[in-house]
């Protein structure tokens, strides 16, 4: 329990401070990627690219964020991919039927909240360890949604709908807006309010946090809500990009959305990382990818290449951690 | 094909189903996945054939898509079950080997359909040359193009049969264009996300692409939506033949898809599996010739799948590579 009393004992300005070093770290590592890509090719820095690349990073990080409350109070949720493919379909679904693409994003929306809600009591209340109850969750929906789709695809969406994932404003992709705006309000969520503070003190320590009094349950129902959200904001815009929607298009964004989260710095134990740092982790993983591709690295090498840079990454940071 | 024609197709086969009722084959029908609309084409096929012949097809998908384990307890089910016949497309052609063993020791007799398995004993083999399928869909874009500019190749998943033959057929088509010059060749997994992802990093480093060989059509479904993000122009060809890239074909987005013809495959399967239940004559080896679909040459494939017919045997048999 070092990492609880830990917790409560370091006195609040200290936290604070300690936290910006790390975050500084985290910065300096994705410097040092963009400062190496820069010089290995000069299609990487442009501000074509940086953009290109906060794009890409934008899907990623939507799933990530609600992932990482969900963490910071020591759970796991696996059900985010198959989510996104489920909201994602239904959203098709309805904006085919009605022609309302309003409709359409608002049955997303609900579908992923609805299961966030299910993950949540699950959790809260039943009582089930999130990784089993999330971990079911993931095969409900994908039992679902391939009974649903059949294998098929719906696609071709109305353009007033497709500038979500495609549309421009000042030049700058609206995903990218979507998602600063996502990372603010996520940002002042956790640091700033009391519920915020009270989910990284159930993190730190739960039966601590009961005892104060801090409504666990509620709070836990709530964070798996918001990540459940989150999925059904990230199939939105899915939609909008992809103009398409079948079963399985979250399923390979699980893991990746995890590793985000705790390349970002949170702990899989709970109370620790930050949604900023969750959008470090997100624009890491999004530049090997975009790396890669502009370097032309062989195909069979990439894996392997992915995997050493997030290490790499990941060291650098806890190097940087034990100096602070 | 002349309607006249295909109900004379047609029609020899509804009054023998009439009388072949009472036989009422079980044909187990194994596929790797339900997220991918090619095994839904194939197991219509088999629906199709079937049914035209009065026999009952079931269907056996691994939940987790291609899936070994999973694939290999449904054989224990299925010898359990003991169906008429088994029309089996492996997981993996390597590991479903002692799948297939246990099936020839139950005495079951089996079709193999699609991926060639390495070992067991099998009535016939009926899929195609996806090595073909690469060069033909190749060779279409590369003399679209007047055989002369940049293209790019995006890769399916590393490692599997279908992506290793696919991506070969494209290189050797391109080595048959000595103007043609080859920029990158990029894994993106079969995902249409990837898809999008690494051709908007591809444009970064490169300002003139002029055509891209995806290894199947979710793939080049994303280059599309890439291409039209950043307002570019490029030939698209994708492999698989599915309906969304028939529509794409039809709206000039998509220059052509090569055709793996899972209903087909689905057809002649089933069909070879129930005449040999009835002591029929029927073929050991169909490989099927790659068809490209395009512009001038979609409308068969644009009807929906469960009203398209199955070939006569005389058409089927001709279609062999080795007659009994």
């Amino acid at each position: 329990m070092s990492i609880a009393s830990d917790a409560a004992t370091r006195p609040i300005g200290l936290h604070l401070s300690r936290e910006t070093q790390q975050l500084a770290y985290r910065l300096l590592a994705v410097a040092l990627l963009c400062l190496a890509l820069s010089i290995a090719t000069e299609a990487f820095f442009t501000a074509n690219n940086i953009l290109n690349v906060l794009r890409q990073a934008s899907l990623l990080f939507f799933l990530a964020s609600g992932l990482t409350l969900v963490i910071l109070t020591g759970g796991l949720d696996l059900s985010v991919g198959a989510n996104i493919g489920l909201s994602a379909c239904f959203a098709a679904t309805v904006i085919k039927a009605t022609g309302s693409p309003a409709l359409g994003t608002l049955t997303g929306l609900a579908t992923g909240l609805a299961i966030g809600i299910c993950n949540g009591l699950m959790v809260a209340k039943l009582r089930i360890p999130s990784f089993i109850a999330t971990y079911g969750m993931l095969w409900v929906l994908h039992g679902i949604t391939y009974y649903y789709m059949a294998g098929e695809t719906i696609h071709g969406f109305p353009p007033g709908f497709r500038q979500i994932g495609s549309g421009y404003f000042l030049g700058v992709p609206i995903p990218v807006y979507l998602m600063l705006a996502f990372l603010l309000a996520g940002t002042i969520f956790a640091q700033r309010t009391i519920w915020g503070q009270q989910i990284y003190a159930i993190g730190a320590n739960p039966v601590a946090a009961r005892l104060t009094g801090i409504p666990v349950d509620r709070r836990l129902i709530l964070v798996y809500a918001f990540s459940g959200a989150m999925a059904g904001v990230a199939s939105i815009v899915f939609l909008a990009r992809l103009n398409s929607a079948e079963g399985d298009i979250g399923e390979a964004m699980t893991l990746p959305a995890i590793a985000a989260a705790l390349i970002g710095g949170a702990s899989l134990f709970g109370g620790v990382g930050s949604v900023f740092g969750t959008f470090i982790g997100a624009l890491i993983l999004t530049l090997v990818l975009n790396g890669m591709n502009l370097l032309a690295v062989n195909a069979n090498w990439q894996p392997l290449v992915t995997g050493l840079i997030v290490i790499l990454a990941v060291w650098f940071d806890m190097v940087g951690r034990r100096r602070t | 094909m002349s309607t006249s024609k295909l109900l004379a197709a047609a029609l020899p086969a509804i009054l023998f189903s009439t009388a072949a009722l009472a036989a009422g084959e079980t044909i187990a029908v194994f596929t790797k996945n339900q997220t991918n609309p090619y095994f839904q084409t194939v197991r219509v096929g088999a629906e199709v054939a079937a049914k035209s012949l009065g026999a009952k097809a079931v269907h056996y998908i691994p939940t987790k898509p291609d899936s070994i384990p999973e694939q290999l307890s449904q054989v224990e089910d299925v010898i359990v079950k003991k169906p008429s016949a088994i029309v089996f497309v492996p997981v993996d052609y390597k590991a479903m080997v002692p799948g297939v063993e246990q099936i020839n020791d139950a005495k079951i007799p089996i079709v193999n359909v699609t991926d060639r398995s390495a070992g067991g004993k099998f009535l016939a083999f009926v899929g195609a040359d996806d090595y073909s399928l690469g060069l033909e869909t190749a060779r279409f874009l590369l003399k679209e193009i007047g055989g002369k500019g940049n293209v790019v190749i995006l890769e399916g998943v590393k490692g599997s049969l279908t992506n290793i033959d696919r991506v070969r057929g494209f290189n050797d088509a391109i080595k048959e264009f000595k103007d043609v010059k080859l920029l990158a060749s990029q894994p993106a997994n079969y995902q249409r996300l990837q898809g999008l992802q690494v051709m908007e990093n591809l444009m970064q480093s490169h300002p003139q692409i002029d055509g891209v060989l995806a290894a199947n059509d979710a793939m080049a479904i994303g280059v599309i939506e890439a291409l039209d993000g950043a307002n570019r122009k490029a030939k698209v060809v994708g492999i698989n033949g599915t309906k969304e890239a028939v529509d794409a074909i039809k709206t000039g987005k998509l220059l052509a898809s090569g055709d793996y013809n899972g209903f087909l495959q689905g057809c002649i399967g089933t069909l070879v599996a129930i005449r040999a239940l009835r002591k029929e004559p029927i073929v050991t080896e169909v490989v099927l010739k790659p068809t490209v679909v395009n512009a001038s040459n979609f409308q068969p494939y644009d009807t929906p799948l469960e009203s398209r017919s199955c070939p006569s045997w005389n058409e089927a048999a001709a279609l062999a590579s080795k007659p009994n």
